[in-house]
């Protein structure tokens, strides 16, 4: 009778032990499921379909290629310079939001009346839809009506009108400057949470000792910044180069293939239901970034896990 | 001497209001500009040019006018569109803090085997770029029939919001006490009902956050809202934009009451939560 009681004890124990166990999992359960569904099953298949000759009118037909999709990239002079368009378009975009936002950062660090007003003005063009700032910047550049050739004319910058979007090097400075326009207001408050983080004894020291103001700058602000501001370049440039919202709203990557980024190049292929040579495409602009985006996640795992 | 500081005071003050003027002008006159195109009446009813050429550089309406606003919602199905969006947002927004806020009190709370590992999983969905799954949930929403409906659309946009309300949600409730679930704990409450009873209405401001971020990030979203849906029932505001980026209907007024109108909501709730959400934006680096 004892013995049974204490093996039912034991029991019990052992189904508390095990139910204690696995109530972890039941929580993290839900958002795993969605996740592998969402998520990790369709990268899986897109690896699939990219060795595949997939296209979406005979997708029941599709042939397995294994590697054919990377011989036509070998070939397709599209994808080939779109490497070097990638590249240019990342490059533009970084450098330049990273040149805005840095003095931006630097002033809203300084203290003065309506800092608030002013910090909230620099975050909007971030948080409003990439289809916005894609029509914002087409209205603003448009060869007829558009204000900038207007006032470019009235500066005696321009003889005439221009119509920007019509020409190549025009249509990509055009999108850049929307798009650093929306996406350096992110690096710029980033920054400033760096700067209000930098103990201002530093700069008292200094100032003792001597320095002038550049000098403070550079021996003390940048060191500071130095490693957010590389986590940022890495940042953007994994981002830019899968972006595809406002190069394709804007120019639908043309004339001709001059914003043909490889993004754009994948998206481009998917509505000409090529989607077996497009996936192919996505996929290995994704292994190109990995070693990027792992790189984060290290960090980030690291930070919330410490 | 002390005039000379003096002096270089006021100039100081005079260099913090030309550098706020600088940057107020590059941050919100391409929003001045739309707004005042918003209320320019449409130039002339010419016949022979109906396009838009037919309109000149005006730097303000001599007639100002609501007339455009109107006719957004009489002469394009904006409206819809805007349903659309509103419950696209908001259903992707609750389903991403449901699942992220268990998940998160899941990894903040315990310690299990792969626990590590299981997180770097997870974050690691958060930067699969969209463009890989386009074609994938093209053909898998095509076969079960998800395309043109909402819950795909949700789905889709989950990919991105899911993940990020989770590494947010994880790092709020990591600053949370743990005395008083403790205390709940002891008081006889079960770990859900501690999650939803204790946690939740403390982890409030962070919800808050992360709820709306998911929100401003789906009513953003072009490219899933582009492919995976054919019809107006389901199409989002950003869709429409890009019909009138191409110049359709050919009304410029128009298609700037409908930026405008876009744009309001997620202005309005990032000026009103503004504090929350700065916060949670340099934590995440919201992508895109």
């Amino acid at each position: 009778m004892i013995a049974e009681r204490a093996a039912c004890a034991i029991n019990g124990a052992a189904i508390r032990r095990l139910r204690n166990r696995s109530l972890p999992y039941a929580f993290i359960l839900p958002i795993g499921v969605l996740l592998l569904a969402v998520s990790v099953y369709p990268v899986l298949y897109a690896v699939w379909i990219g060795l595949s000759d997939a296209t979406l009118l005979q997708l029941a037909r599709a042939r397995f290629i294994g590697l054919g999709n990377l011989l036509r990239m070998a070939q397709d002079d599209v994808f080939l310079q779109g490497l070097w368009r990638t590249v240019r378009w990342d490059a533009a975009v970084v450098l330049s939001e990273l040149a805005i936002a840095l003095p931006i950062a630097l002033f809203l660090n300084l203290s003065f009346r309506g800092r608030g007003f002013v910090r909230a003005a620099v975050l909007l063009p971030y948080i409003i839809p990439p289809a916005v700032t894609a029509l914002l910047w087409v209205y603003m550049v448009d060869g007829h009506f558009g204000v900038i050739n207007d006032l470019l004319v009235r500066l005696h910058v321009l003889a005439h009108p221009v119509s920007w979007l019509g020409e190549s090097g025009g249509s990509f400075a055009v999108v850049t400057a929307a798009m650093v326009w929306a996406g350096q207001p992110l690096m710029a408050i980033i920054l400033l949470a760096v700067l209000q983080a930098i103990p201002r004894e530093l700069y008292e020291a200094a100032m003792v000792d001597g320095a002038s103001a550049w000098q403070g700058f550079r021996l003390i602000t940048l060191p500071h910044l130095m490693p957010t501001i590389l986590f940022l370049l890495l940042l953007r440039i994994i981002w830019m180069s899968n972006y595809v919202d406002m190069i394709y709203i804007m120019t639908q990557g043309g004339p001709g293939f001059s914003n043909y980024t490889e993004s754009v190049y994948s998206f481009m292929l998917i509505q000409q239901f090529d989607i077996g040579y497009a996936s192919a495409v996505a996929v290995v602009l994704a292994i190109i970034l990995m070693l990027g985006s792992i790189f984060y996640v290290r960090h980030l795992v690291r930070s919330v896990l410490a | 001497m002390r005039r000379r500081t003096q002096l270089a005071r006021a100039m100081g003050r005079c260099w913090v209001a030309a550098g706020a003027a600088v940057i107020l002008a590059y941050s919100l006159a391409p929003f001045v500009w739309i707004l005042i195109a918003s209320i320019t009446p449409e130039a002339t009813a010419d016949a022979s040019h109906p396009w838009s050429s037919a309109r000149a550089v005006q730097y303000f309406p001599a007639a100002p006018t609501l007339r455009n606003y109107v006719d957004l919602f009489r002469d394009v199905p904006f409206a819809l569109y805007f349903r659309n969006s509103t419950i696209v947002a908001t259903g992707t927004m609750l389903l991403g803090l449901v699942l992220a806020s268990l998940g998160a009190y899941g990894f903040v709370r315990f310690r299990f085997t792969g626990r590590a590992s299981l997180l770097t999983a997870m974050l690691l969905t958060y930067m699969i770029p969209s463009v890989v799954l386009l074609v994938p949930l093209l053909v898998i929403f095509r076969r079960l029939g998800l395309i043109n409906t909402f819950p795909g659309l949700i789905l889709a946009e989950s990919t991105n919001t899911a993940p990020f309300v989770l590494l947010l949600m994880i790092n709020y409730f990591s600053t949370l006490p743990r005395e008083l679930e403790e205390a709940a704990q002891v008081d006889g409450c079960t770990r859900l009902g501690t999650l939803v009873r204790i946690v939740i209405p403390l982890a409030a401001p962070g919800l808050v956050a992360g709820g709306l971020l998911a929100f401003i990030m789906t009513w953003n979203n072009f490219v899933f809202a582009y492919l995976f849906t054919t019809t107006d029932n389901v199409k989002t505001l950003p869709v429409i934009l890009r019909l009138f980026v191409l110049g359709e209907p050919a009304v410029w007024g128009v298609s700037a009451a409908g930026a405008i109108l876009t744009t309001l909501p997620v202005a309005l709730l990032f000026l009103l939560f503004q504090r929350m959400l700065i916060g949670g934006l340099s934590a995440g680096a919201v992508k895109g």
